[in-house]
């Protein structure tokens, strides 16, 4: 593999298994990330999606395979939470303690800065401070919050906290970012909203593209939601325990793997999609992923995507 | 209706009333005691108390001012008492919260050490610490320090795991994530923690005091309560009562400004 191969992915996940004593979760997972990507990742309840993205996020790592992410340059294991990797939680990712300006400077400050340089060159983390604080500004500008920079986390509704913790993350560019049901606790209306923000990140992501720079933002989003999943996403990534595993000379359910994955429709921001269209797609997802009658080979829905 | 709301200014009224009724309680019985024995010293008139207030603000034998002696021996003990404790109390805390290994290997001593009376234990400390200052310092620092610590591992046992993940995904180092992170969301409870252990720091001394201060409020509490001079043991009773609302209020106020984000929070 090439360097310029390496730099392309963000995450590959190779024979990733885990379980809980008796209790098996994942099989054999395979899945690589491309820079740029925005992955949906859907799949029943129980399905192992919560603990795929804290063994990606490196602090439950799996028990066998192995999860790389590019770290200084090169695939290593991500077997501790890292720069490379961010994570947006449906809670819990904001500091409180933190207005929301500084909420999105923090990840700068942590990386630029070290706490000596801060408590011993003071002329400079002041300049410093400025420069992230200015950045943080235009990244919240940015996502339509830059009345609310001074608020704390407890003067914020759910969807601004959102906002700023997706801010949060993805200033910093990293690898790849997780978020682990966003929107799960947002109204309808709001859920929308930041479903068009998500995409005019991929929007820059496809002029990058265009200009042959790297795309800054890769992500993998779970969420439960069919349609949203459909519309965030440009590739819809299904985790299953419903697979012919039988088939695969298992006498028992060797645990969740991914059964479905194909590219998704992709729009852009100002276009509200018409969910009607895509009942197919649904139809199809909801035989192969969701339904325990319908036990197809894992391999069978697996349409690899060509990279772009 | 249960909680409604009333106006400032009514509150205020209510709340002065409630004083003025102490006051005009006091006066009261006082009076009564005295139509009794008019010689009586154990609910002493007002200008009894004033007589007690003169006897102790101005200059006795020893060209020492009571009042001035006992307020800088009690002042010092308590300061430098709770000053190590609260630091000690914080460290510990803070240790026991982040490193698992300091946590297993101290929680057994602490959480039975906070169960220790500190008034019983009196007599340990005396033995190792003698009857000067080091020992109201000891007595005052460990009497404190197991409740500080324990809040303190407490609450950051309490923190969401996924605050300091975070912090790690954002390039933190192990040293940024406590200082940064847990310092920060730790602060406001600790300092609450702080006004909480002031009462128990303050009982723990004046005990102290009575037993073998030579100077000191406890001690002048307990030999002016001996020659039942109550003129003097009530104003010192008042005056370390105002000590510990000043502390606590001043403590309130130093949380509102380091942690402005916390009385958001709790409104």
């Amino acid at each position: 593999m090439t360097l310029s191969d390496q730099n392309n992915f963000g995450l590959q996940c190779q024979g990733v298994s885990h379980w809980f004593g008796e209790t098996k979760v994942l099989f054999d997972l395979n899945l690589n990330v491309h820079a740029g990507q925005f992955v949906s990742l859907i799949g029943p309840s129980g399905c192992g999606k919560s603990t795929l993205l804290r063994a990606i996020l490196g602090t439950h790592p799996p028990l066998r395979g192995e999860i790389l992410t590019l770290q200084n340059g090169r695939l290593d294991n991500a077997d501790r939470p890292g720069r490379d990797r961010g994570i947006v939680y449906q809670k819990y990712s904001l500091y409180p303690f933190l207005t929301a300006l500084d909420n999105v400077a923090l990840g700068l400050k942590f990386d630029q800065t070290t706490t000596a340089f801060r408590c011993l060159n003071w002329a400079g983390w002041k300049k410093k401070r400025r420069i992230f604080r200015d950045r943080a500004a235009a990244f919240l500008d940015k996502v339509g919050l830059g009345k609310a920079m001074h608020l704390y986390p407890s003067q914020m509704s759910g969807g601004m906290q959102q906002r700023v913790a997706i801010a949060q993350a993805l200033i910093m560019e990293p690898e790849i970012i997780l978020l682990d049901e966003p929107f799960g606790a947002l109204d309808e209306a709001t859920r929308e909203e930041l479903q068009e923000m998500l995409l005019q990140f991929y929007e820059e992501n496809k002029k990058a593209i265009a200009e042959g720079k790297k795309p800054p933002y890769t992500l993998i989003i779970v969420t439960h939601e069919l349609n949203e999943a459909i519309r965030v996403g440009d590739r819809l990534v299904g985790l299953s325990q419903y697979w012919d595993w039988k088939a695969d000379g298992h006498q028992r359910s060797p645990g969740a793997t991914v059964v479905y994955d194909k590219p998704a429709p992709v729009f852009r921001s100002d276009e509200r999609p018409d969910y009607e269209l895509f009942a197919d797609i649904r139809w199809e997802i909801r035989q192969v992923v969701y339904n325990p009658e319908v036990l197809q080979q894992r391999d069978e829905h697996v349409k690899l995507i060509p990279t772009s | 209706m249960i909680r409604r709301p009333i106006t400032r200014s009514w509150a205020v009224v209510l709340g002065c009333l409630s004083v003025l009724l102490l006051l005009a309680g006091y006066t009261l019985v006082s009076h009564r005691q005295h139509q009794v024995n008019p010689d009586d010293t154990t609910i002493p008139s007002w200008s009894q108390l004033s007589d007690g207030v003169i006897k102790f603000t101005r200059l006795d034998r020893k060209n020492e001012r009571w009042i001035v002696e006992d307020s800088v021996a009690t002042g010092r003990r308590l300061f430098f008492g709770l000053g190590l404790g609260v630091f000690f109390g914080f460290a510990i805390g803070m240790m026991m919260g982040c490193v698992t290994p300091i946590e297993a290997f101290l929680q057994p001593p602490i959480s039975l050490l906070a169960k220790v009376p500190q008034t019983a234990a009196l007599a340990v400390y005396f033995v190792f610490f003698g009857t000067g200052m080091e020992m109201y310092v000891a007595m005052i620092a460990f009497g404190i320090i197991p409740a500080l610590a324990v809040t303190v591992h407490l609450a950051i046992k309490d923190l969401p795991s996924e605050m300091l993940d975070k912090a790690y995904t954002l390039g933190a180092s192990h040293f940024e994530v406590a200082t940064e992170v847990v310092f920060k969301q730790v602060l406001p409870k600790f300092i609450d923690a702080v006004r909480l252990a002031i009462g128990p720091a303050i009982v723990f001394l004046i005990a102290a005091e009575m037993v073998v201060g030579e100077v000191g409020f406890g001690y002048r509490i307990r030999l002016q309560f001996k020659l039942t001079n109550m003129n003097v043991v009530y104003p010192y009773l008042v005056m370390l009562a105002f000590f510990g609302f000043a502390l606590d209020y001043g403590l309130r106020f130093l949380q509102a400004k380091l942690c402005p984000w916390y009385q958001r929070d709790s409104k």
